[in-house]
């Protein structure tokens, strides 16, 4: 059996919104316990960069919010976390619990690529499968051969192709310095914040034509779905593309995240909102 | 030539993202902008000296295997080096 930590987050009120946990929140806190677990109980992140010339970027990633989180409900939040290798070594998943006073419950499962690092100092490097000498600091039970795959491609082609498009909205960025971690490129979180903040445009400027859409800020988030292809870096110019989408009596948000050169986009993120039962779209 | 620098990669250059370049090629440009830039050196080459697999480097567009890197060029070309990815 994988091994688990659990410890307690007091709360600030930056953790959080009106309506519940900031989904960017809930990635830095995630990101940061498995950091946690793997230096309790494999390597610390900073030994596996500086001493093992290893280094992981997300590759994908679920968030699954139950009933919302309050700010007021408790002083802490009780975190729960574990890791494990799956793919022969090419792949490190955690699974992270944000749980309330109340019992409610965020869930966060995200899979990392590991990198063999060039050892320069841009920490420059290329997908590659974890050594032995990293291998072995992981228990048998957490070890696995089969390889984590990604629900969000799949999850994308059914929104696309079942889904009606109630909107769509294009919001250009730059990326800048506090968006960014130790080797100038994006921190991954900083995807969520890109995308919601894609999505609140599109509200605040669709809304009026589509009411409906002002779900998406009066109601929690209740699923996003992360899937990364190519980083963004320091001043790199990029856009979200937002669609708003009718799908499954949800409200769903696709969100691509694409570099100026055009292309594949280099992060997708999906939003969805459950809708009210009695609610009547305009 | 005009090398144009991104990225992760602007620290290196004092954060210039446009520099000319006089150089043959884009190899002869890349060991310039590396003396020019010291601290670029260690980043851009490895010990035997040759540009790290981990960089992307770009003719007028057109992306260049390590062997392209002779391909001569001239004043009114344009060369784009970028980093693939970091593993901070």
């Amino acid at each position: 059996m994988p091994r688990w930590d659990a410890y307690q987050m007091p709360v600030d009120t930056g953790l959080f919104t009106p309506l519940g946990l900031q989904p960017t929140a809930v990635c830095r806190l995630g990101f940061n316990a498995a950091g946690r677990w793997l230096s309790e109980h494999a390597l610390s992140h900073r030994r596996l960069v500086t001493e093992y010339r290893t280094g992981f970027v997300l590759w994908s990633a679920q968030l699954i919010f139950d009933e919302p989180v309050s700010f007021f409900d408790s002083d802490c939040l009780e975190m729960k976390v574990t890791g494990r290798i799956r793919g022969g070594g090419t792949q490190f998943e955690c699974e992270v619990e944000v749980d309330s006073a109340r019992g409610t419950t965020t869930r966060m499962q995200a899979c990392c690529v590991p990198l063999r690092l060039d050892g320069d100092p841009a920490l420059s490097g290329a997908p590659a499968r974890l050594g032995p000498e990293v291998m072995e600091a992981f228990l048998p039970g957490e070890i696995e051969i089969r390889p984590y795959r990604s629900p969000t491609p799949g999850l994308r082609a059914a929104i696309v192709r079942d889904g009606t498009v109630l909107a769509r909205r294009r919001t250009p960025f730059v990326i800048h310095r506090h968006q960014c971690e130790v080797a100038d490129q994006w921190y991954w979180p900083e995807a969520v914040s890109l995308a919601s903040g894609g999505r609140e445009e599109l509200v605040r400027v669709e809304s009026g034509r589509v009411p409906g859409l002002r779900l998406a800020l009066s109601t929690p988030l209740r699923r996003l779905d992360l899937l990364f292809n190519r980083p963004f870096f320091l001043f790199d110019e990029g856009a979200v593309l937002s669609s708003a989408l009718k799908w499954q009596g949800r409200l769903v948000f696709v969100h691509e995240l694409v570099g100026i050169e055009g292309g594949e986009a280099r992060a997708l993120a999906i939003e969805q909102f459950t809708l009210p039962p009695e609610h009547a779209w305009n | 030539m005009m090398v144009r620098v991104s990225g992760a990669l602007l620290r290196f250059t004092d954060y210039r993202r446009v520099i000319s370049v006089a150089a043959p090629t884009v190899e002869a440009a890349l060991t310039r902008l590396a003396d020019e830039y010291q601290p670029l050196k260690p980043v851009l080459f490895d010990r035997e000296g040759r540009v790290r697999a981990t960089h992307r480097i770009f003719l007028n567009g057109e992306p260049l295997k390590p062997e392209q890197l002779t391909r001569p060029a001239g004043d009114a070309d344009s060369v784009d080096l970028l980093l693939a990815i970091s593993g901070g």
